[in-house]
């Protein structure tokens, strides 16, 4: 079976940890549990009649205390690099990563996810902000690790993506 | 040192330790943790001989960076980083790989970090806590900082528009502008502060025909001499009300008020300041001042088409204008027609 490697990418409390538990064990938890290091976890997926294995990379959160290791990146097939809708500066910071994760790897395929769909009230970047994104190219999902919402979808979508469909 | 004493510090210190030879193959040192045969029950060959690319994809990723600190030869050691892996439970063991180059040897070692790990997560945890709560509290200064804008500058406006409506300009105008005076100072690269002072402060170049006699600023038809000396003094009268203040907006305001009316080659009033003494929120609001003076229809005079107001503001500049800012005032004309467009419905376009 095909096996590839994706790394979960963005700031820190953005809920990486939290789309990975959601789409791996289908479980979430309100509590805030930062991240130290890498966790590993692996889910196989169907994109059409193609099984696929994921190798889902957690890595924890860019912050001042932890500074992300692209030794990390080595050979990684695609990424979901996640933001924050109620926290503005976790794009910039998304956005910067991005730079450094195409610098190291070259441009491999990834999916924009802003997450916290539950709390769209509270986001504090509008649909102009979204459409700025988009206008790169990119494909930008909102995400809602709490109630599943397009989890699954995000995660089917790079594995898609990365098998060129 | 005796084997059993290395055994037992290997297990002191919670660490498996593989011996890497030549060939690139590894070899167990000392006894096998517990902990290290619950998580890679298959880790180990027959022949005690084990590849650790194969117990994780973690140390398979490892294992590259390891290699290449081996292959320099240089006495020292390097960390993987902290990982996770769960055992067939799904309990979670927190361990960080390390290569070892000595004099004797190269070694791999795998450390179950436990205790030291749960102090890391701690401390981190407590950091990104308080940066949560920092950048909630930062919100909530913005927010409030924000507020305390809407008001001074809705004030400021209110005051001015009981000059300008002596003078039958409209509240439209004082806001285009602010909105004018702010996008040339975004182009200057100033700081958002500063562009919102400007904002607020621009509209109040006018403030001093507030003293202005009705005989003088009402009068329809050409002013005699003495009449437009009256007029000027409204300069003049207005850097009087806006002086002395504490507050950096208030202080741009009486820049812009006195000094609004100098011009590049120093024979504009009331100092007759020439080039870059004369302050720079001035000039950008001569700029803004003029153009739109230009476009709009006033009692005196119907609007100009474009065309002839860009020909006005190209042939004075260096002369009435800072050259450098009509550059700059040309590579923003497209904001300039939305904001030129706001007759006072509807949303100011903010640029």
């Amino acid at each position: 079976m095909i096996q590839k490697k994706i790394c979960m990418i963005g700031s820190f409390a953005v809920g990486k940890t939290s789309l990975v538990s959601r789409f791996v064990d289908s479980i979430f938890s309100d509590k805030y549990i930062t991240t130290v290091g890498v966790k590993i976890d692996k889910k196989t997926i169907s994109v059409g009649t193609q099984d696929m294995t994921l190798v889902l990379w957690d890595l924890e959160g860019e912050d001042e205390f932890q500074k992300f290791r692209v030794s990390y990146l080595r050979g990684t097939s695609g990424y979901l690099l996640v933001s924050d809708g109620t926290r503005p500066n976790t794009i910039d910071v998304a956005l910067k990563l991005q730079q450094e994760v195409e610098t190291a790897i070259g441009a491999v395929p990834f999916i924009f996810i802003i997450n916290k769909h539950d709390l769209i009230d509270e986001w504090k970047i509008n649909e102009s902000d979204i459409d700025h994104l988009r206008s790169k190219g990119w494909e930008v999902i909102k995400t809602s690790a709490k109630l599943g919402q397009a989890v699954e979808e995000a995660f089917l979508t790079l594995g898609a993506r990365m098998l060129g469909t | 040192m005796k084997d059993s004493t290395v055994h037992e510090l290997f297990d002191l210190l919670n660490v498996f330790v593989l011996k890497r030879s030549d060939n690139g193959t590894f070899q167990p040192l000392g006894s096998i943790p517990e902990w290290f045969l619950h998580l890679f029950p298959e880790a180990l060959e027959p022949d005690r001989s084990c590849a650790p690319e194969e117990w994780s994809p973690f140390l398979e990723n490892f294992l590259f960076d390891a290699n290449e600190f081996w292959n320099k030869n240089k006495k020292g050691r390097t960390f993987s980083g902290p990982w996770i892996e769960k055992d067939s439970a799904g309990r979670e063991f927190s361990l960080e790989a390390s290569a070892v180059c000595l004099k004797d040897g190269k070694f791999f070692v795998v450390e179950n970090l436990s205790k030291a790990y749960e102090v890391q997560l701690k401390l981190l945890q407590v950091g990104r806590d308080n940066s949560l709560y920092n950048e909630l509290l930062e919100e909530e200064v913005r927010k409030r900082t924000a507020q305390i804008q809407d008001r001074e500058e809705e004030v400021a406006l209110r005051l001015v528009s009981a000059a300008e409506f002596r003078d039958d300009e409209t509240g439209a105008h004082i806001r285009r502008m602010g909105a004018y005076s702010a996008v040339l100072a975004k182009k200057l690269g100033w700081s958002s502060g500063e562009i919102d002072n400007i904002r607020i402060a621009a509209p109040m170049h006018d403030i001093g025909k507030i003293g202005i006699p009705d005989s003088v600023l009402l009068k329809p038809g050409r002013l005699t001499d003495e009449e437009y000396d009256v007029m000027k003094q409204h300069a003049e009268i207005g850097g009087k009300m806006l002086a002395g203040s504490k507050t950096r907006m208030i202080n741009m305001a009486h820049d812009i008020a006195l000094y609004h009316h100098e011009k590049w080659d120093g024979s504009g009033y009331p100092s007759g300041l020439p080039g870059d003494e004369i302050p720079l929120s001035a000039r950008v609001v001569a700029v803004a001042d003029v153009y739109d003076a230009l476009v709009h229809k006033r009692v005196y005079k119907p609007p100009l088409s474009e065309v002839e107001t860009l020909g006005i503001m190209k042939k004075t500049k260096g002369h009435h204008f800072d050259p450098n800012l009509i550059d700059i005032f040309l590579d923003s004309l497209e904001d300039f027609r939305k904001i030129a467009a706001y007759d006072g419905s509807g949303k100011l376009p903010i640029v």
